[in-house]
C-alpha cells in the first residue's frame, strides 16, 4: 500500500500486542522465503520495535553455514534494507545464528535441541519457541515428527509450528497432514499460513461488516443478488513452473486464499472477537458451501490457460512457451466457478469465483451487487437501472467503494450511478505491514486467529473434491480453454454468468 | 485480573542465610524442577498511602501494595478531609504525608511481595525480590522466602519453571543495611527489572544502589516533585540504562488520537503550521504534559526558545509554563500549560485534562485540534474565537490498564534500551521546565 505522505505524530506508535521472549527457528533457512520474506519481515519488526530483546531468529538447513555464513547472506540478499539501516542491522544481525539441520536426521534434531537450550541461556529466550517450516510440503508431516520426537513441541504454551502453503493437495492429503501434526502437538500449536489473511483489507472484510451496523442487516440473500470474488495477476507463472505445474490456480489461488476471503464475506457474526469463535463461523460457512452443480461439477466451472500476447513491440509468452512448463501442460492458469451456500442467510444467492495469471490488472476484490429496487420510479440515464454495488477492493488501490443512483443533473428526473470511496492512502497516509510482519508477529504472539485452522483446510478441499476428482479421472470434461495473455480469461467464463443473465464486474 | 497469593506460606528466615538456603533449595530441593530462565522483578514498594490509610483506620488491611478501588475511594475522601486541594491525586505523595501527620494506630498483615498479579506471574519471573519499608522507622529486618512451582495439575505441558519470592521488609536503616544481600540474589546471566514503585523524592541512595546497570528501571514521572522526576528520567537515559515510565505510558492514548486526527494525508501538512499549543493538567505537576508537548515538539523539530513561569489567574490552580518554540521555518510557536482545577481527580498526580493545538496554513482556514479527556470537559480550550477555525474535536479514552498490567507488558517483550521517543521527550521537557 504505497504511502503519499508520512504522518510524523504516528512513529513508533503502533498499539501492538507485546511478542514474548522467544526464538524462532526457520526451517530451510537457505531458502528463497527466509531471504525474501521472513528475515525482511522480522527486520521490519525489529525496526518498530516490536521484538522483544531477549530474541533469536534460528535459521536451520542443510548447507553447512556458520551463524556468521548466515547473517552475511542475508545481509546481502537485502542489501538496499541493510545500506538504509546499517546501525539497526548490526544490532539486529546479533540476534541471527544458524545450524545445520537436516530434520530427517535423529542426531541432528538432538543437536538442534542442545543448541536451542544454549540460545535460551544466552538470549534468556525463555523456552518459547516457534518453528517455522519453510520447506517442500513433502515433509511438513515427517518435520512436525521429528521435532515432537525430540519433545521440542511437549509445551503447547511455549512451542508452536508454523506451516506454510500448500497444506495438501486435495481433500485426503489434508486430512492425513492433519492428523499427523496434531498427533505431534495440539491444534492451537499448529499454525497454517495463508498470507492473504495477512493482508489489512482482508482483515478488514470482518471489521467493516462486524464494526458497523448499517450493513448486517442487508447482508443476507433478502438484499445480495450475488457475490462476486475476483484474483486477478498480471504476471506470469515466473520461476514457479515446477511448483506451478502440479498445482495450478484451483489449488494455489482457489483453495485457499479465496476461499479464506468467501469465509469472512459470508461467515455469521462471531459471539466474541475469539480466534476460536472466529474459526468456528468460518469453517460452518465453508461446510454449508457446495459447487452450484456438484453433480455436474462441468457445468459450474471453467478452466483457462494462458496462450501467446501482449503487442508486437513486448510479446508476452504463452504459458506452455514459459521456461520448465510442459509444452503439452493442461495445468489451468485460470478457473472460474459458481458456488452456493446453503444455509439460512445465504440460500439461492450465487457465488462466482475467479482467479488468473496474465489478466489484464492486478487485483483483489469481493463484490456484493444488492438487488434491484422493486420498482422503477425513475429513468436511468444509463438505459437500464442499476444495482447497489459494495465493492471490498483487497489490492491495489485498498478500501472500498459503494455505488448508488442519484439523480442525473438536469431537469428531468433521470437516475445515474455514482460512486462513494474509501481509500485507505487518502485516510491514514500509512503503509500498512507487510502480510508476513502481520502473520509471523501473530504467530509468535501465539495468536492464530489469521490462521487457518484444521477443518477449515478440509472444508475447503472438500468443497473443491468434485472438481479435482473431475480434473483427475475425466479431464476432458472439463477442458483448458486458452485464453490470450492480458485479456480476462476465455469466454467461456463469461458464458458462466451470461447464463444467470449477468456479467463479470470490469474492474 | 484477581491478584494471586504464593502457594506456599514464605518462610522467615535470618537475612545472612538467605542467599545459601537459595543456593541449596535449587542445589538440592529443586533441583530437577529447574528454575525458570526468565528474570528477576526486583521491586522498591513503599505502599506508603496503603500504610497510612490503614493505620489511619480508613481502610481494612492486609497491606497488598495494590491499588484498588476501596483504597482510591478513601484516599479521595481523606484528600477533602486533610484540607488538599481537589486535584491532589490519591496517589501523589503529598496525600500519603498529610496522612502521616493524623494520629491512627490500627495494624493489619503485611503481605507486600507475596500478592503477585496474575498477569506478572504468568510470565513466571525466576526471582520476584521486594523492598518493603514500613512506617516504623526503627523495625528490623526481617526476610522471608518462598519457592514455588506449577501444580502438577496446573502444568501446560512440562515446560513450566519454577521460581521464588524473596521479600525484605523493615525499617528504613534495616532496609538500607540488608541492601548488601541483594547482589548475590539477583542471577548476573537473566535480565534484571528494577521496579520503582513510589515516590522518585525519596531514598535516592537506595535508588542508585539498586538501579545499576544494566538493569532495566521501571520508574513514574507522575510521583514525586516535577524537576527531580525529570532529572532522574534524563541522566538514567543519558547513561544507557533502560528506562520506561509509566507516566509515559499513560500518555499511549492521547498521542494515539492525536496522531488519528492527522493521518489522512489532506491534513498532514497542517502539522508544519502549528502556531499555538495549549496543555491543560490537574492540579500542580506538569510532568506529564510537559512530556506530551517535549513528544510533539520533537517530532514536529521544534527547537525550544524559552520557558518561563506563568502567574496563576481565577480560572488556574496554580503557575502555569509558557514556552515558545522556533519550527523548522523559522516561524514561532506558542505553548502553555495550565493547572486546571477539577472536582475530581483521577489516580495519578498531573493527568491531562485537555490540549488543543492550532495550525494556520497560508492557503486554508485555520485548524484547531482539540482533545479532552473522557472524565471531563475541556471548556477554557474551546473558547477563545476557534469557532471559526476548521475544528477537530476528539475525546481521549481513559487508560484502562492497571500498573500491574503496564508493568507485564513491559516484562512479557521488554526491550534492553530505552525507547527513542520516550529519551526525546524526556530531554525537552526537562528544558520545558523552568528551572
Amino acid at each position: 500500500m504505497p504511502a503519499t505522505q508520512t504522518n510524523p505524530l504516528r512513529v513508533g506508535l503502533r498499539q501492538e500486542r507485546v511478542i514474548a521472549p522467544q526464538c524462532l527457528v526457520i526451517f530451510g533457512a537457505s531458502g528463497d522465503l527466509t531471504h525474501r520474506k521472513l528475515i525482511p519481515a522480522l527486520f521490519e519488526l525489529f525496526r518498530q520495535r516490536r521484538l522483544p530483546s531477549e530474541f533469536a531468529v534460528l535459521g536451520c538447513a542443510r548447507r553447512p553455514w556458520s551463524d556468521d555464513d548466515f547473517r552475511n547472506r542475508m545481509a546481502e540478499a537485502m542489501a538496499d534494507d541493510v545500506k538504509q539501516h546499517h546501525s539497526a542491522w548490526q544490532q539486529f544481525a546479533a540476534c541471527l545464528f544458524y545450524e545445520p539441520v537436516d530434520l530427517q536426521q535423529n542426531e541432528d534434531v538432538v543437536r538442534l535441541g542442545t543448541r536451542l537450550e544454549a540460545l535460551d541461556r544466552l538470549k534468556a529466550t525463555r523456552g518459547n519457541r516457534t518453528f517455522y517450516l519453510s520447506v517442500s510440503p513433502a515433509f511438513y508431516g515427517s518435520g512436525c515428527r521429528a521435532l515432537a520426537a525430540a519433545g521440542l513441541l511437549r509445551d503447547p504454551a511455549r512451542s508452536r509450528v508454523v506451516i506454510e502453503k500448500p497444506f495438501g493437495t486435495d481433500y485426503s492429503s489434508a486430512e492425513q497432514l492433519n492428523r499427523v501434526v496434531q498427533s505431534c502437538g495440539q491444534e492451537q500449536q499448529i499454525f497454517r499460513i495463508d498470507h492473504y489473511l495477512g493482508k489489512e483489507t482482508v482483515q478488514n472484510i470482518l471489521v467493516l461488516r462486524f464494526a458497523n451496523t448499517i450493513f448486517e442487516p442487508i447482508w443476507n440473500r433478502n438484499y445480495i443478488a450475488n457475490v462476486q470474488i475476483t484474483a486477478a495477476e498480471t504476471v506470469g507463472v515466473e520461476e514457479r513452473a515446477g511448483y506451478y505445474e502440479t498445482s495450478g490456480a484451483l489449488r494455489d489461488m482457489v483453495q485457499n486464499h479465496l476461499t479464506q476471503m468467501l469465509a469472512l464475506t459470508t461467515m455469521e457474526a462471531p459471539g466474541r472477537f475469539d480466534p476460536e469463535a472466529i474459526r468456528n463461523e468460518k469453517a460452518k460457512v465453508l461446510q454449508a458451501a457446495r459447487l452450484a452443480h456438484e453433480d455436474e461439477p462441468w457445468r459450474c466451472c471453467v478452466r483457462g490457460q494462458y496462450g501467446p500476447g501482449g503487442t508486437v513491440q513486448r510479446p508476452v509468452a504463452g504459458y506452455r512457451q514459459e521456461p520448465g512448463v510442459n509444452p503439452n501442460s493442461t495445468t489451468e492458469t485460470y478457473v472460474a466457478m459458481k458456488l452456493f451456500i446453503d444455509n439460512w442467510r445465504w440460500q439461492g444467492v450465487p457465488f462466482y469465483l475467479r482467479t488468473g495469471k496474465r489478466l489484464p490488472k492486478r487485483l483483489s476484490e469481493v463484490v456484493l451487487t444488492f438487488r434491484e429496487a422493486p420498482v422503477h420510479l425513475f429513468d436511468a440515464a444509463g438505459g437500464s437501472p442499476t444495482a447497489n454495488q459494495l465493492v471490498l477492493r483487497i489490492q491495489p488501490d485498498e478500501g472500498a467503494g459503494f455505488v448508488f443512483d442519484v439523480k442525473a443533473p438536469g431537469s428531468g428526473m433521470r437516475s445515474r450511478p455514482v460512486d462513494m470511496h474509501f481509500s485507505y492512502d487518502e485516510s491514514f497516509g500509512e503503509p500498512s505491514d507487510e502480510g508476513y510482519v502481520r502473520l509471523l508477529a501473530d504467530a509468535m504472539l501465539g495468536d492464530p486467529t489469521l490462521f487457518t485452522r484444521s477443518d477449515e483446510v478440509e472444508a475447503a478441499w472438500r468443497l473443491y473434491t468434485p472438481l479435482l476428482e473431475l480434473m483427475e479421472d475425466a479431464p476432458s470434461q472439463l477442458p483448458v480453454h486458452p485464453y490470450e495473455a492480458g485479456t480476462w480469461g476465455p469466454s467461456a467464463a463469461d458464458n458462466l454468468l451470461a447464463d444467470d443473465g449477468l456479467m463479470w464486474r470490469r474492474p | 485480573m484477581a491478584p494471586q497469593l504464593t502457594l506456599q506460606a514464605p518462610l522467615e528466615l535470618p537475612p545472612q542465610e538467605v542467599p545459601d538456603y537459595l543456593n541449596r533449595l535449587w542445589s538440592e530441593g529443586l533441583k530437577e524442577e529447574g528454575g525458570a530462565a526468565t528474570f528477576t522483578l526486583v521491586v522498591w514498594e513503599p505502599s506508603w498511602l496503603q500504610q497510612q490509610l490503614i493505620r489511619t483506620g480508613r481502610i481494612d488491611g492486609p497491606i497488598s501494595g495494590l491499588l484498588n478501588e476501596p483504597l482510591l475511594q478513601a484516599a479521595r475522601e481523606a484528600v477533602g478531609q486533610l484540607g488538599l486541594p481537589a486535584s491532589t491525586a490519591p496517589t501523589a505523595p503529598e496525600l500519603a504525608w498529610a496522612l502521616g501527620q493524623q494520629p491512627g494506630h490500627h495494624s493489619a498483615d503485611d503481605l507486600r511481595g507475596q500478592f503477585v498479579d496474575r498477569a506478572i506471574s504468568a510470565h513466571q519471573p525466576r526471582r520476584l525480590i521486594t523492598l518493603a519499608p514500613t512506617l516504623a522507622a526503627d523495625r528490623p529486618l526481617e526476610t522471608l522466602v518462598a519457592a514455588y512451582c506449577p501444580l502438577s495439575d496446573e502444568r501446560s505441558g512440562g515446560g513450566d519453571a519454577c521460581g521464588d519470592v524473596v521479600v525484605l521488609r523493615g525499617g528504613m536503616g534495616a532496609l538500607q543495611q540488608g541492601l548488601p544481600m541483594l547482589q548475590p540474589l539477583i542471577a548476573a546471566e537473566l535480565p534484571c527489572w528494577v521496579w520503582w514503585n513510589g515516590s522518585l523524592d525519596e531514598s535516592p541512595e537506595l535508588l542508585e544502589a539498586l538501579a545499576v546497570g544494566p538493569r532495566r528501571l521501571v520508574l513514574d514521572s507522575s510521583l514525586g516533585t516535577p524537576r527531580r522526576c525529570l532529572d532522574v528520567l534524563v541522566e538514567r537515559i543519558a547513561g544507557g540504562q533502560a528506562v520506561n515510565d509509566l507516566n509515559w505510558l499513560r500518555l499511549r492514548t492521547w498521542r494515539e488520537s492525536l496522531a488519528m486526527v492527522f493521518d489522512p494525508p489532506s491534513r498532514q501538512s497542517a502539522l508544519q503550521h502549528v502556531v499555538q499549543l495549549d496543555i491543560d493538567v490537574e492540579g500542580q505537576h506538569p510532568v506529564k504534559g510537559l512530556l506530551l508537548a517535549a513528544w510533539i515538539a520533537d517530532r514536529l523539530g521544534w527547537h525550544l526558545q524559552n520557558s518561563s513561569w506563568l502567574e496563576a489567574d481565577t480560572s488556574t490552580e496554580g503557575r502555569g509554563i509558557l514556552a515558545e518554540f522556533q519550527r523548522g521555518d523559522g516561524q514561532t510557536v506558542q505553548f502553555r500549560l495550565m493547572p486546571v482545577p477539577v472536582g475530581v481527580s483521577k489516580t495519578h498526580p498531573g493527568a491531562l485534562v485537555g490540549m488543543r493545538l492550532i495550525c494556520a496554513p497560508a492557503d486554508r482556514a485555520p485548524l484547531c485540534v482539540i482533545l479532552c479527556s473522557e472524565s471531563g470537559g475541556c471548556m477554557r480550550l474551546e473558547a477563545g474565537g476557534v469557532a471559526s477555525m476548521e475544528l477537530a474535536e476528539e475525546v481521549v479514552p481513559l487508560p484502562n490498564e492497571s500498573e500491574e498490567m503496564e508493568m507485564a507488558r513491559l516484562l512479557g517483550g521488554g526491550h534492553d534500551s530505552t525507547n527513542p521517543l520516550l529519551a526525546s521527550a524526556a530531554t525537552l521537557a526537562a528544558k520545558l521546565l523552568p528551572s
